[in-house]
């Protein structure tokens, strides 16, 4: 088969695909072509893409290829959509971050990590799909395992599970909590509705960000 | 008092949350904690919570006594020949918490990835998963109940035994936050209580605060750690009805 028309085939399929497709999927449907072929197509294909400079790409995510938008185009395509942050809470990701490094992991386990009864955001992550039950654990009481889903990769981009980033070791951790100053805070986006203040008044927001440090030295002297 | 009302405290963090929050604030080192230090600033926030009639979760408790018990150990004399052997009774505790913060930082650093539906969108629009859900709540509670001691701190001491006049309701309180959120966007937490004039008056516009975070009408912000807290409306918060509504529920 022709590249090019290979290359025209893929990305007509990674296109109207509503998951990320992957190379399986590919190959059962091209079947002018083998798995070599297709990833060599692909791989072009990408490279094409990103050469363009359009305002989307393809990402390879959960184990397949999808059409992605980039960054850059977030703010007005969540204008147009009108969609709410669905961004997780922090109980929520932490218990996330427990079953995707431990899984299969029981609510016991979790709970003993995180101190806190974790029943209620275990039902809001099964809920949401990021998490799946993967099945009963051959002990007294055989209870219940939980996994991550294909929706949790594609949530956060990774390519599959072992993309998740290597978990710090103790002694990392205990000097990072000794001089630990900034937290994720700052990233975070403070008005979502109020989209062009994000993106028009970043000059304001440094300006602000030097009140608050002149605040809090207020704060602390206790004229506040 | 607030008599019968009572927040509850279940979506913000744990006992586990709260120790690594003194240590960080009081720059302890981690494997050598001042146990005895850390255990009395720990019971000086249940007490907090306490006096502010939270439902302090069974497994603040439940750490409060395993801390006096870690401190009833270092107490005991040690044997000089067995000492060598004998674990640090701390050690156990530390283990738990670095855990912990393995997990917390990893949940940090999910936080910060690009996220599907917010960073980044595929052709099929908004994915399945981003129906509204749950804000997310920036400031910690310990935070805030820091920075609530400190308003205490400030107050004359000699008014605590106040005649009561006119009942201060935190249903009161919450309408007159809901109304200054609704003329600025956003409001210093230090500004809150500028104006009370009876330790009653904090309390209620502390708790009416809680509430309002609870039932998800105010996001509370800080641009850096120990910084300034910032209140700030969420859309919700147009609608005031909602508001008094929520906050009866809430009660019960």
């Amino acid at each position: 088969m022709d590249l090019n028309d290979l290359k025209g085939i893929i990305e007509s399929l990674i296109f109207v695909a509503d998951s990320p497709i992957t190379i399986d999927e590919l190959k059962n449907i091209v079947d002018g072509a083998n798995r070599k072929e297709i990833e060599g197509a692909l791989e072009e294909l990408v490279a094409e893409l990103n050469s363009l400079n359009r305002s989307f790409c393809i990402e390879k995510v959960a184990n397949g290829f999808q059409l992605r938008t980039k960054e850059t185009y977030a703010n007005w395509i969540r204008k147009y959509l009108n969609t709410k942050p669905a961004r997780l809470t922090r109980p929520a990701l932490e218990t996330l971050a427990v079953i995707a490094y431990k899984q299969p992991v029981t609510r016991t386990e979790i709970e003993s990590i995180r101190g806190v009864d974790s029943g209620g955001v275990i039902k809001t992550l099964l809920e949401r799909k990021l998490i799946k039950i993967m099945g009963k654990l051959e002990v007294p009481g055989r209870p219940l395992v939980y996994g991550t889903t294909r929706d949790f990769l594609e949530l956060f981009g990774f390519k599959d599970i072992k993309d998740l980033p290597t978990l710090k070791d103790y002694e990392d951790l205990a000097k990072e909590l000794m001089d630990k100053k900034i937290n994720g805070i700052e990233n975070m986006e403070l008005d979502p509705e109020n989209n062009s203040m994000i993106g028009a008044e970043s000059k304001t927001e440094k300006d602000e960000k030097m009140d608050e440090k002149n605040n809090s030295k207020e704060a602390k002297n206790g004229s506040n | 008092m607030t008599g019968e009302y009572r927040v509850r405290l279940e979506i913000f963090e744990g006992p586990i949350d709260l120790l690594l929050y003194l240590i960080r604030k009081n720059h302890f080192e981690i494997f050598d904690i001042p146990i005895s230090t850390i255990t009395e600033q720990y019971l000086q926030y249940l007490d907090l919570m306490k006096n502010l009639n939270l439902d302090i979760a069974g497994e603040f408790l439940k750490m409060a006594a395993s801390l006096m018990e870690i401190k009833s150990k270092t107490l005991l004399p040690v044997e000089e020949e067995k000492s060598e052997e004998t674990a640090d009774p701390r050690s156990e505790l530390v283990q738990r918490l670095l855990e912990y913060q393995r997990f917390k930082d990893a949940a940090e650093r999910l936080s910060e990835k690009s996220q599907l539906g917010w960073h980044t969108f595929t052709r099929k629009g908004a994915p399945a998963g981003s129906e509204p859900s749950e804000e997310v709540i920036e400031v910690s509670i310990f935070e805030l109940l820091d920075a609530f001691k400190k308003i205490l701190e400030k107050f004359p001491s000699e008014m605590v035994q106040e005649i009561s006049r006119d009942k201060i309701t935190v249903a009161q309180k919450i309408d007159e936050v809901v109304e200054k959120l609704k003329n600025s966007d956003r409001l210093r937490f230090m500004d809150l209580f500028q104006d009370a004039g009876q330790l009653q008056e904090i309390i209620a516009t502390f708790l009416a605060l809680l509430e309002l975070i609870r039932l998800k009408l105010l996001k509370v912000v800080q641009l850096e750690e120990f910084g300034t807290i910032w209140l700030y409306s969420t859309e919700k918060i147009k609608g005031a009805d909602i508001v008094k509504e929520g906050a009866l529920n809430g009660s019960q």
